[in-house]
């Protein structure tokens, strides 16, 4: 891949797989360098891929993968599937609360959920991703990944309720201006 | 189908409307168009999906991070000058310096002992203690930090014991000072800690900068004549390279 054609895939893909490595890691340098490290393993194997249009896919997929290499196996993992069904539905408090609350503390209680729940969560937030491509993108079936998209709505919703009565401690992230969102 | 189990579905359904075309949801879909209840459910659902949805995407990467990425694999020689193609430019050199590039980036291969404790001092101390403290003298010198492009300071513009003396915060680094103060630029903070080259670490810590990163925080340690160095932060190892 030559310099240019790197820049350019670069510039599509680095935002969204850092906020997904934010969402994973939930501190800002190890998700710089999730990031880079993904970058990195295509420079050297993902171009191998020849056809472009997966390159998204993939480089999700490889960050994912070295974010669960990178960090030690939480012996909770294997009964995630146990943890009760959020039985809360929203109400229209929830959409409220949302809007009124800043984009740093909705991360915030994004990364409070559980990790199995929290990587699905995200694609579907931020990358928009369908179920398929989801499980596709986790290596997951298909089914798991509509509970974890389901208990993890609802721990979401339960950690931006606890933020918004001041149950939580948020730490505003910065932009790319420097500015605290 | 139940109503849970209607609910259950329409949980994986995008706030974009992406899946309308996907017949996995028309039977979920068809009873939220046909139960009142339900459709309450889903309208609020889908609602606070794109609320979460549009907070997430305002969450901006950190300044310098692309640059970071394209310079470290430009550097390690991964990718190709326009007019060369397409395609792996393959063989064991080039994977061996893109490794390289990785090691550096992440952690020397070895690194000297000096570097790393003292990395994992300043990272501890700044995941960790509370900062303050800082005197008048170290006033001036933070003003110094903060501005933008302003390089690390050098033996010539630090006055340890003046510093010391004055009330900047002072560490006891196995048996010996060493001085910290914060400084904020760009919108990330950074703390920077200063000890004799005379100190514990002796002439471990040369030269440098040496880059760690460990789970929670980076350093940069490097040293001159008169003063081992480290700078620690939580916005990354190109946050440093940025600093340095």
């Amino acid at each position: 891949m030559n310099n240019e054609a790197f820049a350019q895939l670069v510039e599509a893909h680095y935002a969204p797989l850092y906020r997904f490595a934010l969402s994973l890691s939930r501190n800002g340098s190890d998700a710089g360098d999730l990031v880079q490290q993904t970058f990195f393993i295509w420079a050297t194997k993902g171009h191998g891929l020849r056809e472009l249009s997966k390159a998204k896919s993939w480089l999700f997929t490889t960050l994912y993968r070295e974010f669960l290499r990178g960090r030690r196996r939480d012996s909770r993992s294997s009964f995630l599937e146990d943890l009760p069904v959020g039985d809360k539905d929203p109400v229209a408090e929830d959409v409220d609360r949302v809007a009124k609350i800043d984009a740093a503390s909705v991360m915030v209680a994004l990364q409070t959920v559980d990790e199995a729940f929290r990587a699905p969560l995200t694609l579907f937030y931020l990358e928009d991703m369908s179920y398929q491509e989801i499980a596709e993108t986790l290596d997951v079936p298909i089914g798991t990944v509509m509970s974890r998209l389901s208990r993890g709505k609802a721990q979401l919703r339960a950690a931006l309720e606890r933020a918004d009565a001041g149950g939580s401690k948020v730490v505003p992230f910065p932009n790319a201006k420097g500015k605290a969102l | 189908m139940r109503t849970e189990e209607a609910k259950f579905i329409l949980s994986a359904y995008r706030p974009s409307g992406g899946d309308a075309g996907n017949t996995a949801f028309a039977e979920a879909l068809q009873m939220a168009g046909d139960d009142p209840m339900m459709g309450a459910w889903f309208t609020l659902s889908r609602a606070h999906d794109a609320a979460v949805a549009a907070k997430l995407s305002q969450v901006q990467p950190p300044a310098g991070l692309r640059d970071a990425i394209i310079a470290g694999v430009r550097v390690s020689g991964a990718t190709r000058s326009p007019g060369l193609g397409w395609g792996w430019i393959g063989g064991l050199a080039a994977a061996a310096a893109v490794a390289i590039g990785i090691l550096s980036m992440r952690a020397p291969a070895h690194p000297e002992t000096g570097t790393t404790e003292l990395a994992g001092f300043a990272i501890n101390d700044m995941l960790n203690e509370r900062h303050g403290g800082h005197g008048d003298p170290a006033a001036a010198l933070i003003t110094q930090l903060q501005a933008p492009g302003t390089r690390m300071p050098g033996a010539d513009q630090i006055d340890f014991e003046k510093l010391r003396e004055t009330g900047c915060r002072t560490l006891n680094f196995a048996g010996h000072d060493l001085l910290e103060v914060c400084f904020a630029r760009d919108g990330a903070m950074y703390h920077l800690y200063i000890t004799r080259r005379d100190g514990p670490l002796g002439d471990s810590v040369a030269g440098g900068p040496s880059f760690i990163s460990e789970t929670g925080g980076a350093a940069a340690v490097w040293s001159d004549a008169r003063f081992d160095y480290a700078v620690a932060t939580t916005a990354g190892v190109s946050a440093l390279r940025r600093l340095l």
